[in-house]
């Protein structure tokens, strides 16, 4: 009985009762620190580089599922420069989008938990009195750590400070208000003492900035009278709204067409030199990286492995996953020879082995890589990488 | 199969229109006559699908969105034609309509020298043996509550390709095909990952031997490091089981990769057709070319001359009149707006639909 | 189970297998178990179901001492003694007789040792007859849920498969049977019934038979809206690209993906069917006395303002009975439904 349950490589009642209950407990503590009242004090940090905009420090985030802990992010590290574009690239699963859930705080209690590390903000907010709310114009700088801000002071950031393009432009927008509605919703929550007149004003100087051609026939109309090309631009609009420091565009192209594509892509290249932000970039697609980004981060299975300037990640890959990454998408000018290819799957979250995750995929693996998981080492000034191979002292590097 | 019906909007001239679609029909009609090309292994002929919108009370068609409109093609043993497009350009559904999945509208198909087209579901059963699909989505694609053996000794055993006792044996050789490992034989399609779950409705199409397997985006929904592993399975499996493909995606790298023929469509028709070599060295149709340039390439320092194409797609139940691009062409002119433009061989096997190139 | 290696040797032991199957996850049987059981409520529900089982169907094996049909005659006995005098030649006679005035029943006696709930105004005992009568509310809900079910599922599935005038049909028969009032119909029905000899044990049977015939649109409605959004699955297209016949599309492919919302809905109006029992016994319609069915033991009341106020052990345990039944048979349903269905919201 034992051998054949053992075979079937299912878990057993005893273990999934074990899961579920060291799970419990976790997350109850982790849920009790989320809803937590805290003094601003116990939030407040400082930057390591007073030019950054957003510094995420070893962070970790976990899924509590019924079948054991999944982390989705697993001590990850990068930064995001004042007036940069950060490209994050990386394959479904690789925990991209959770980073971005996690700096958004938009995780899905009580699965799902920042379990340790930092995510520290450079914030400019409007001077607030005890209960929140703020004082005049007058704006003030202050360093969040994201992390450790309890969940009902998180309005000070999101959507706000920082904001967010999903995806699915199809979904993201309510049905059943107009477009004005929702835009103008935006500006009047985030801005103090702002009228409808002014916040009308403002939706419609969006739109023309996002490139609509007749914005107020646009402001009046319902979502599903737009296409998919025009709502991304109506999402594009509604988080420039704020005037938001930090702009995370979560996979913003992948819904629409090549052409629909390639004009989002012109309209948030020349965003950026519009407005004062950082946009973090969150995609899969090589080629949309090396046209927006100036930093690049890869990441597999809930790990940073290299980041570094576009032009090195581009023309002096070290890690083997992003020299396999960019030579497996076939381009125009491949030739027939069969397409390179990394054998093997992304592994599963689950039950993740102490050594590189990449191990198995790697034509370069050596004996070091059954070892402990790899250090970041530094190539260059800005270039890092997470593999054995780049060593002090080896030689194949 | 009734009725030839042509509802395109051409002339704005009534009486031309007529005099237009006149000819039109008489030549469709032609063209449908002519003997069938032995060697050829699919041949489509003005094939059309149209899906009604409303119906009055008594079931007659009033509007009706046209998916696909007068599409000719032919394809040899052992080809792979790619078929590029955006969405709602009716890629989907052409090849949905070649399988029969879709009745057509109106047309021939024509495979392995047999007109398919108003053959019934009992006759398709046989046919259906010898083409296969596979879908973009691996999740909605396998049946959630099936094993992977179940899902794959199904149609072995329906079509009796082996011996009942031999079943297992060979769905276990098919499996070593492509890529998958025996133990996977016993459990469901919600333990795997979307390459793996590709790989088993690969096994699936190939299980009972087709010679014809339409690919409907079959990598679009996978990891970039997935793609490149299912693209070289595909092209493997070409070469050693002689297989034909019909490769839809509306990723153009992908698509030069893979086909030997290429086939670009733009709501409905088809704009542009020909060898691999002559649509990338050559585009004639200015979507094509639009097409070519708006793809993000993988490295910073190459700037890109972008050809970025105005407005949205419109609307395939309302298409606009004349040439079906011009709402979006950098080149329309005044003609483009009125007169669909005819699809013609310019070069060796190189068609495309275009005023433009009428003119030079 | 007790050889069970630790974690540690396990995992150096299969580190030479792909990282796949290192990672050990739960079938899909023990994942809608353990779905099931996450929910207390379900729990609580299965218990209920499972004890009023028990009780109705086991409880009379064990619980030999009264029968459904039996009364307790034990009540007491009166004794009338007349004297009748009467003169005969001067002498007296008194002729002296004793009458033993009929043996009363034991009626509306009080909970105790002998009858465990007390009796009812017949004289039978109510722990006994909420037993039997349990099983007639089970076997009746049972009977109708099935029948209900094998109507919903041909129809739905042939209106939802084939679609066309053939669903168009199907689905107006089904718009008109649910503008019918049930309950009207179902008076007219039972006057019929009383008007031709049927023996009263049957009735009810046949009474639930005509009630499914009302009951079965909700069932076809929805296998057809299931089969319906299956049917633009893309697994069913496969299906048809296959080559498979219509017959194993359907039984193979569409059904046992209908069978856990189907499951669900028999739950669910397992629940329904018994508050339906009880109404039509309670209105005199169902089972006929001396049979008992909880619906005729709270009906007593509708005649006996008495037993209403004074002897709530008569009536109220049936009612109690009724409500952990149908509270029951939902909380199962509403289990099994966040168990079955992945997508649905924990």
């Amino acid at each position: 009985m034992s051998e054949k349950k053992k075979n079937t490589g299912y878990l057993s009642g005893k273990e999934i009762r074990a899961i579920a209950k060291e799970n419990a407990k976790v997350m109850k503590r982790l849920e009790a620190y989320k809803y937590r009242k805290a003094e601003e004090s116990e939030f407040l940090s400082e930057m390591r580089d007073p030019d950054n905009i957003l510094e995420i420090d070893d962070l970790h985030t976990y899924f509590f599922t019924e079948q054991g802990v999944v982390k989705a992010v697993n001590g990850v590290s990068f930064d995001v420069p004042r007036n940069a574009t950060v490209g994050v690239v990386g394959e479904s699963g690789c925990g991209k989008s959770v980073t971005s859930m996690s700096v958004m705080r938009l995780l899905q209690g009580p699965q799902g938990q920042i379990y340790s590390g930092a995510i520290r903000f450079q914030s400019k907010d409007y001077k607030r009195d005890e209960k929140g709310k703020p004082i005049g114009t007058e704006t003030e700088d202050k360093v969040y750590d994201i992390a450790k801000m309890p969940i009902r002071e998180i309005y000070r950031i999101r959507g706000k400070q920082i904001a967010m393009i999903f995806q699915e432009p199809m979904t993201s927008l309510n049905p059943v208000f107009t477009i004005g509605q929702q835009l103008d919703e935006v500006t009047l929550i985030h801005t103090p003492d702002a009228t409808k007149e002014m916040a009308k004003a403002r939706s419609i100087e969006m739109l023309n900035l996002v490139g609509i051609a007749m914005p107020e026939r646009v402001y009046n109309a319902f979502p599903h009278e737009l296409s998919g090309g025009m709502r991304q631009r109506v999402m594009i609009s509604m988080a420039l709204a704020a005037n938001p420091r930090l702009i995370i565009a979560d996979e913003p192209t992948t819904a629409l067409d090549v052409t629909i594509q390639a004009q989002i892509l012109d309209l948030l290249r020349d965003l950026k030199t519009k407005i004062d932000g950082s946009i973090m970039l969150i995609t899969h697609d090589l080629g949309i990286i090396a046209e927006m980004a100036d930093y690049v981060v890869v990441m597999y299975a809930g790990r940073v492995i290299e980041k570094g300037t576009v032009d090195e990640i581009f023309h002096d890959p070290r890690h083997p996953y992003t020299i396999g990454l960019q030579k497996s998408k076939p381009t125009l000018d491949s030739g027939d020879e069969a397409l390179f290819n990394i054998p093997g799957n992304v592994p599963n979250p689950i039950n993740m082995p102490d050594h590189c995750y990449f191990k198995e995929r790697c034509d370069r693996a050596c004996e070091k890589c059954s070892g402990a998981y790899p250090e970041m080492i530094q190539v260059s000034p800005t270039h890092y990488v997470s593999c054995w191979l780049y060593e002090e002292g080896n030689e194949n590097g | 199969m009734a009725e030839e019906k042509i509802v395109a909007p051409v002339y704005d001239d009534e009486a031309e229109q007529a005099k237009f679609l006149e000819e039109r029909r008489r030549q469709i009609e032609e063209d449908m006559k002519k003997p069938f090309d032995p060697e050829a292994i699919l041949e489509v002929r003005h094939l059309r699908k149209a899906f009604p919108l409303k119906k009055t009370l008594t079931g007659k068609v009033t509007q009706e969105l046209i998916a696909v409109d007068d599409v000719s093609f032919k394809l040899m043993p052992g080809e792979t034609l790619g078929i590029v497009g955006e969405s709602g350009c009716g890629k989907t559904t052409m090849g949905r309509a070649i399988l029969k999945l879709h009745q057509p509208s109106g047309g021939q198909i024509i495979f392995n020298g047999e007109d398919i087209t108003a053959y019934k579901s009992p006759q398709m059963r046989e046919i259906r043996k010898q083409m296969q699909i596979i879908f973009q989505d691996p999740y909605s694609s396998l049946p959630p509550r099936s094993t992977v053996g179940g899902i794959l000794s199904e149609p072995v055993e329906v079509h009796n390709i082996v011996p009942k006792d031999q079943v297992k044996a060979y769905v276990l050789d098919l499996m070593d095909k492509c890529g998958l490992r025996d133990y996977y034989y016993e459990r469901y399609p919600h333990e795997f990952s979307g390459g793996q779950r590709q790989r088993i409705c690969i096994a699936r199409a190939l299980s009972v031997n087709p010679k014809l397997v339409i690919c409907d985006e079959p990598v679009s929904a996978l990891d970039v490091s997935i793609q490149a592993q299912i693209i070289n399975l595909l092209k493997d499996l070409q070469r050693s089981l002689n297989l034909t493909y019909i490769f839809i995606s509306h990723d153009l790298s992908v698509v030069k990769f893979i086909s030997d023929k290429i086939g670009i469509m733009y709501l409905g028709s088809m704009v542009e057709f020909g060898n691999k070599k002559e649509i990338f060295e050559n585009p004639l149709h200015p979507y094509t070319q639009a097409l070519f340039s708006a793809i993000p390439y993988p490295d910073p320092d190459v700037k890109m001359n972008r050809i970025v194409l105005n407005g949205d797609i419109p609307s395939p139940a309302n298409p606009p009149k004349g040439c079906r691009f011009h709402t979006r062409c950098p080149h329309a002119k005044e003609i483009c707006k009125h007169v669909v433009p005819t699809y013609k061989e310019y070069e060796d096997g190189h068609f495309a639909a275009c005023h433009l190139l009428e003119e030079e | 189970m007790e050889e069970r290696k630790t974690p540690a040797v396990e995992s150096t032991a299969e580190s030479e297998l792909p990282l796949d199957r290192q990672v050990r996850l739960m079938s899909p049987t023990r994942m809608v178990v353990r779905r099931f059981f996450r929910s207390k409520l379900s729990l609580v529900g299965l218990a209920m179901v499972v004890g009023l089982f028990l009780f109705s169907f086991v409880g009379p094996l064990l619980y030999t001492q009264w029968g459904e049909i039996q009364l307790d005659e034990s009540g007491k006995t009166e004794y009338a003694v007349s004297e009748t005098t009467y003169t005969v030649d001067g002498v007296e006679y008194t002729v002296r007789q004793t009458t033993e005035k009929s043996l009363k029943d034991n009626f509306l006696a009080p909970p105790s040792a002998e009858h465990i709930l007390g009796t009812d105004n017949e004289g039978y005992d109510i722990f006994v007859r909420l037993m039997y009568g349990g099983r007639i509310s089970l076997t009746v809900s049972f009977i109708a849920v099935f029948v209900i079910t094998v109507l919903g599922v041909l129809l739905g599935g042939v209106a939802g498969y084939f679609g066309g005038w053939v669903d168009n049909l199907i689905m107006r028969v089904c718009d008109v049977l649910i503008c019918l009032p049930g309950v009207p119909i179902l008076l007219i029905i039972s006057t019929l019934l009383d008007a031709s000899d049927i023996d009263a044990k049957y009735r009810i049977y046949l009474l639930m038979i005509y009630l499914t015939l009302f009951s079965w649109p909700g069932t076809a409605r929805l296998v057809r809206g299931q089969i319906l959004s299956l049917r633009e699955q893309e697994y069913m297209v496969a299906a048809e690209a296959m080559g498979y016949s219509t017959s194993r599309k359907i039984f193979k492919h569409l059904v046992p993906n209908v069978m856990p919302q189907l499951i669900v809905q028999m739950t669910l109006s397992l629940g329904s069917m018994i508050l339906y029992e009880a109404t039509l016994s309670y209105l005199n319609l169902g089972v006929k006395a001396p049979y008992a069915a909880w619906g005729t033991m709270i009906n007593i009341i509708s005649t006996n303002q008495d037993i209403l106020q004074n002897h709530l052990n008569v009536w109220v345990p049936a009612g109690i009975c009724i409500v952990i039944a149908v509270l029951g048979f939902n909380f199962v349903g509403d289990g099994l439904r966040d168990a079955l269905d992945p997508k649905a919201r924990r």
